[in-house]
């Protein structure tokens, strides 16, 4: 019986670290939005629990304490009280207590337990008007409620001396940020590792802590890069002189309207996409919107509209950039591009058509239906205008857009409509510290591969292989589909052109692990040794001379410890994706296979 | 007697406490839920004889995992746990058909009694 007890204890200490560190959370929340009502509920939850263990355990203060936070938060539920004014300061008070009052039960010291009498009258006495904020405004609030936290009585000025007001906001360069998200991150594959190690073990106790370090280091990394956002306003703001120069240069009128400036999003993440913003506006006004004569000519005011709106969807920002000028000329776009190469010369024109076409920027113009080639505009070099400008169409095409986007691993989507006008929407991460990949292991190595790349795993037969022309396909089970297929260890071993690649007696019987990616809207199946699984990761930056191998994107250290090659599935997926880039495949991907296991420490 | 019981309760300390004195009397543990949306889909899987139920989960309240288990097995027997202090919800929990509730803490006696009571 003595072992239950003391297993008691240890869960019960592990329970009381765990509802104090999330009452914490719970009450900063609340802090910010004092109605928020998971916060409410879930504060409840946690304090009615520990009041019940602590009962059990035989701590009857701390009982008697979460009862009386309890009762409070029932208050807040029903909105009798708020969490404004005195009371802030009266749930910080009995945080505190029930913090001090768990380490004493845990670790009983020389003295008296902390005496509750006091905090818990004042807890019951709590009524409605205590959460009046006192003081002249709401923006006082955090002011009026300092006072309650007590403060050190050292730190106090002396009476009398000069109050020097030091401001809130403390500047932090972003590579100081960088590092810290970094290291935070991390804390995170620890976490794995500690959580795989609570399995092996079968330790409740080890199992408990184990959960708490993974809350912990995820939220310090939330918390990291929660400092790293920064919102989209601060880059939007630059832009209406940017535009106004380049209209008055033009010798165009456009208003350009902004629009969510207040969504956040990670500072580095926008740097990125910042030269391509400002490319597609400068590209907005130079070739979307018409001059005043040819606007009224159409039917359209004389003052174009540029319409710049940001907006969140779970973890991704949209931005998306629409002019009401003339749209895109397909015709030109196709012409241009027979005559630069980028489409054979014997293409059709395209059917003049006035309704509106949309593309996924990303889908290719050698599709065999050559449905989309709007997405050509995107190419390196290309550029429609007739005239080049001082502001758009000097050689450098929209290509930087799609280069930026694509390195954040987002889409670039187009509309236009002609004579109605054209809309680009940028799809990016919020955050780029930490992403979800696949892992797989091949010959003893382990790569990673990002799940906004990878579509399906599936596990292919060798029936389910057959050559088509120069290329290895694979017919996906259960659909009509089949997809290119090629061996991971083949890509990266250097092979001097294709046609190992397809080598089917080199690859050993099946059935296949294949991981099909999908990039450009064209899939490619990749045949691995065998999956691990799915894990976030971060990524490093591969240090020299390995950056000068295109098909890796950076490195990651995972759970086990071992090091691990990201793979730039962009990089990987080119030669297959059109054949354009083909002939320069031997030669990218030539020495790439010596590096990963002269990486991984064994 | 061996029963087959199903723990619910979102607290890892009152899950083992229960599961410690249900089994050292003999009582089979058949699944531990500690959150309601587990609690429904373990009742369907195990078919437990009795369950225990905390009031407060995190993403149900008892009540609605009480109502929503015994739409599917109206016999089955079902104890509401609950701290001081929520005997409105206990009482809606025994008017929707809970069988008995036990108040945290409670003694061993206490919860083998009830067990008893409840399957006898």
């Amino acid at each position: 019986m003595a072992d239950r007890e003391q297993e008691y204890r240890e869960l019960f200490a592990a329970e009381a670290l765990e509802t104090i560190e999330m009452m914490g959370r719970h009450l900063g929340v609340l802090e910010r939005a004092p109605l928020d009502e998971p916060a409410i509920a879930d504060s409840f939850r946690l304090l009615h629990n520990l009041k019940a263990s602590a009962a059990a355990t035989g701590f009857q203060a701390i009982a008697d304490l979460a009862h009386a936070l309890e009762t409070l938060f029932g208050r807040l539920r029903v909105r009798e009280i708020a969490f404004t004014g005195k009371v802030v300061g009266l749930f910080y008070e009995g945080l505190d207590a029930l913090d001090e009052l768990s380490r004493f039960a845990m670790a009983p010291q020389a003295g008296p337990a902390p005496d509750l009498t006091s905090l818990l009258g004042r807890l019951d006495a709590v009524t409605p008007a205590d959460s009046l904020v006192t003081g002249a405004s709401a923006g006082e609030l955090v002011v009026a409620t300092l006072p309650e936290f007590g403060v050190v009585p050292e730190l106090v000025a002396p009476a009398g001396a000069p109050r020097m007001e030091l401001s809130d906001l403390v500047s932090i360069p972003v590579r100081k940020l960088n590092t810290l998200l970094t290291q935070a991150s991390e804390l995170t594959l620890y976490r794995d590792r500690l959580r795989t190690l609570a399995r092996e073990l079968d330790l409740p106790v080890l199992t408990q802590l184990s959960d708490q370090f993974s809350r912990l280091a995820e939220d310090i990394q939330y918390a990291v890069m929660d400092a790293r956002l920064v919102t989209v306003g601060s880059l939007f703001n630059k832009f209406p002189r940017v535009v106004r120069d380049v209209a008055t240069a033009e010798s165009k009128r456009v208003d350009l309207l902004l629009s969510g400036q207040d969504i956040q999003i990670d500072r580095n993440v926008l740097q990125i996409v910042t030269d391509g913003l400002l490319h597609l506006l400068r590209n907005a006004i130079t070739h979307g919107i018409e001059r005043p004569a040819e606007r009224l000519a159409a039917g359209k005011p004389e003052t174009g509209i540029l319409l710049l709106d940001a907006q969140t969807d779970r973890d991704r920002v949209i931005l998306t950039l629409t002019d009401d000028g003339r749209g895109i000329d397909r015709a030109a776009v196709v012409r241009k591009a027979r005559l630069q190469g980028l489409l054979p010369a014997d293409y059709p024109d395209p059917v003049v058509n006035t309704a509106e076409t949309s593309t996924d920027a990303s889908a290719d113009a050698t599709d065999a239906d050559g449905d989309d080639v709007l997405h050509l505009i995107f190419e390196p070099g290309f550029s429609t205008a007739s005239t080049i400008t001082a502001y758009a169409g000097r050689g450098v095409g929209l290509d930087v857009v799609k280069l930026a986007v694509d390195t954040l691993g987002g889409r670039l989507q187009l509309t236009t409509e002609p004579g109605r006008g054209t809309t680009f929407t940028l799809v990016l991460p919020s955050s780029i510290a930490v992403k979800p990949a696949l892992l797989v292991e091949d010959e003893d190595s382990f790569y990673a591969i990002g799940l906004t790349y990878t579509e399906n795993v599936v596990s292919l037969a060798a029936t389910d292989l057959f050559a088509a022309g120069p290329v290895l396909m694979a017919a996906l089970p259960g659909t009509e589909e089949a997809v290119p297929v090629v061996a991971l260890r083949h890509l990266l071993e250097g092979t001097p052109g294709l046609q190992r690649l397809l080598d089917r007696a080199a690859l050993g019987p099946g059935p296949y692990p294949v991981v099909i990616v999908r990039h450009n809207n064209r899939r490619l199946g990749l045949l691995v040794g065998r999956f691990i699984g799915q894990q976030d990761i971060v990524v490093k930056p591969v240090a020299k001379p390995l950056d000068q191998i295109d098909l890796f994107n950076g490195l990651t250290t995972l759970g086990n410890g071992r090091v691990c090659v990201v793979l730039d599935v962009p990089a990987l997926t080119a030669p297959f994706t059109g054949g354009r880039d083909a002939r320069q495949f031997g030669k990218m991907v030539v020495g790439a296979r010596a590096v990963p296991a002269a990486l991984v420490p064994r | 007697m061996a029963n087959r019981i199903l723990i619910v309760d979102d607290s890892f300390y009152m899950r083992t406490m229960l599961k410690n004195i249900l089994s050292d009397a003999g009582h089979e543990i058949v699944g531990e839920a500690a959150t309601g949306q587990q609690a429904i889909q373990l009742a369907r899987d195990t078919r437990p004889d009795l369950v225990t139920l905390d009031v407060i989960l995190p993403d149900n309240t008892g009540l609605d995992v009480l109502k929503a288990i015994r739409a599917e097995q109206p016999d089955l027997k079902i104890v509401m746990v609950s701290a001081v202090g929520q005997d409105v919800i206990v009482n809606e929990a025994l008017a929707a058909g809970a069988g008995a509730y036990l108040v945290k803490p409670f003694s061993e006696e206490r919860v083998l009694d009830i067990v008893k009571q409840l399957l006898s």
